[in-house]
């Protein structure tokens, strides 16, 4: 009990004395993961698209030889980022570019590399989410899509991806989380976000362990906001349950989904604005009768 | 100058060795309704698919107002938007209104206007009686509800042939009904049409032309009447025994 109460103490006064630099790396990472998966998101969803270009045998030559390339080239960028560990790929990018190009290529600030590397590693993995969902959608819909005359491009913009965005949220959402959690590997080019901040401050005060209660309580907090943002953001997606129908005749009212709530606030102003003895149709005296 | 619209000849294809269409020879001039027949699995579909191109033909020949179809560097996109396809499987796009599939085509291949597509649209939405389920997605409407606004799809797209593939065959009688009564008034404003059907009553009493299909090949074909009333062909006969002994 005492070493909880130990710890409280702890963690109130590192608080206290370096909150603000707790705040400063928490906004480092979430940036940064929302950036970058953002980024990662349409660098997966070009891949996508390129990668499903449709390719017949009966095709030119050229046009074959060119969808074929595009393919090799995605599928290599997609292994090698996938297959690589992020930590390694920041090495490479912020220390090893100006090391082979002799100075002529390098990142002047740690905060550009990072973006780069977390948003090219999120790629990878998205080029392959999005090759899932773009499989998923029903293969009617493209067909419904060719039979009208549409292009691949038009397709794949108006109507396949719109839905497989959808079927691959959940995906993009543990992309987000694992970039939240991931992007603490960023300390290697000296990138301070969270765990960075932990170091610091651990190193500085010898409180180690309290630190990493408020870097775990942290987290925790970044990833569950986010898990809740997306989770609502999905039920946005998915739109009303019911719908409209298009008409002001009452008598055809007949079939189809009524959005009820709609439908009794109109009904309520009706009564208000009509005096109860005045004609009403017959929906009106029926509703009142229930 | 020749007046036949699609013209498809010694038309083959195969998936593999397995061979589905054989040397197919017909053609559809403007105002006809072809009703296509025959037992599943006979190439009816198929055919119909290889003639918009969404299965390419192994051999033979589509021309299109004398232009073929199967040539390099022709547009094929643009070709599909002049002929219409009505699915079994309806293939409404399920991310939109019914308003905004009646749109979408007319806007990004036809290139027209926001209002003027929408104009359009609700004609035809009108004309199959889906007027009041604009706003509805897919997945809020009936079977036959989705596949008279699949029809109205099509129609914006003002094409020349609307082909039709089994579009009853995955509804109940009662939708059957409603999508039938809506063919009949295409057929009655002159529409072009190609019909692969299992409503033998559609295709005896709506067809101009009857074609009967067996294991690839087209075993019969001519006037309804006579298809119907007297096949020369015993294969024929034994179909429609079949059908009308029922």
């Amino acid at each position: 009990m005492d070493r909880l109460a130990q710890l409280g103490s702890d963690i109130v006064k590192l608080w206290g004395n370096y909150g603000p630099t707790y705040l400063n790396g928490m906004w480092s990472t979430i940036w940064l993961a929302v950036v970058c998966t953002f980024i990662g998101c349409l660098i997966g969803f070009l891949c996508g698209v390129l990668q499903t270009i449709p390719c017949e045998k009966n095709d030119h030559i050229v046009k074959r030889f060119f969808i074929g390339l595009l393919r090799l080239v995605i599928r290599i960028y997609v292994e090698v980022f996938r297959g690589t560990p992020m930590i390694l790929q920041a090495v490479f990018v912020y220390f090893g570019l100006p090391y082979f190009t002799k100075d002529a290529i390098r990142f002047t600030s740690p905060i550009l590399a990072a973006l780069v590397v977390v948003s090219i590693n999120t790629g990878a993995y998205m080029a392959e989410t999005v090759r899932g969902g773009i499989l998923s959608v029903d293969p009617g819909q493209t067909e419904g899509a060719k039979a009208i005359g549409m292009r691949h491009f038009q397709t794949m913009l108006s109507v396949i991806l719109p839905q497989a965005l959808r079927s691959i949220m959940p995906q993009i959402g543990n992309n987000l989380i694992i970039n939240i959690k991931d992007t603490s590997v960023m300390f290697i080019i000296s990138y301070t976000e969270f765990f960075a901040v932990h170091r610091g401050v651990s190193g500085a005060t010898y409180m180690y362990f309290p630190s990493a209660a408020i870097e775990m309580a942290g987290y925790l907090l970044m990833t569950l906001s986010c898990s809740v943002l997306l989770r609502w953001m999905e039920k946005k997606m998915d739109g009303a349950d019911s719908y409209d129908l298009a008409t002001t005749d009452t008598l055809a009212h007949t079939s189809g989904t009524l959005n009820f709530r709609k439908r009794r606030a109109l009904s309520a102003a009706r009564h208000k604005a009509v005096p109860r003895d005045a004609g009403k149709p017959d929906r009106g005296r029926d509703e009142r009768g229930r | 100058m020749d007046d036949r619209l699609l013209q498809v000849s010694h038309l083959s294809k195969s998936f593999g060795h397995n061979v589905v269409l054989r040397d197919i020879d017909f053609s559809i001039r403007p105002g006809d309704v072809t009703s296509i027949i025959g037992a599943s699995g006979s190439g009816k579909s198929t055919l119909l698919r290889c003639v918009n191109m969404l299965e390419i033909p192994s051999s033979g020949r589509i021309l299109f107002h004398d232009r073929d179809v199967m040539a390099r560097g022709f547009n094929i996109p643009a070709y599909r938007a002049k002929v219409g396809m009505v699915f079994q499987s309806f293939n409404l796009f399920s991310n939109m209104t019914v308003l905004e599939n009646c749109v979408i085509g007319q806007r990004k291949v036809l290139g027209r206007d926001r209002a003027s597509a929408g104009k359009t649209a609700r004609e035809y939405l009108d004309k199959v009686g889906m007027s009041p389920f604009i706003n509805a997605r897919p997945r809020q409407i009936s079977g036959g509800q989705k596949q008279r606004a699949a029809i109205a799809r099509a129609l914006a797209m003002e094409p020349e042939v609307l082909l039709f593939d089994e579009p009853t065959s995955a509804l109940d009688p009662q939708m059957v009904g409603e999508v039938l009564d809506v063919m009949k008034t295409l057929v009655a404003e002159g529409l072009t049409m190609l019909v692969v059907t299992h409503e033998m009553a559609f295709a005896r009493d709506v067809s101009s032309h009857t074609v009967f299909m067996k294991d690839g090949i087209i075993c019969e074909e001519g006037p309804p009447k006579q298809i119907f009333g007297s096949p020369e062909k015993q294969e024929t006969k034994d179909f429609l025994a079949r059908f009308f002994r029922s």
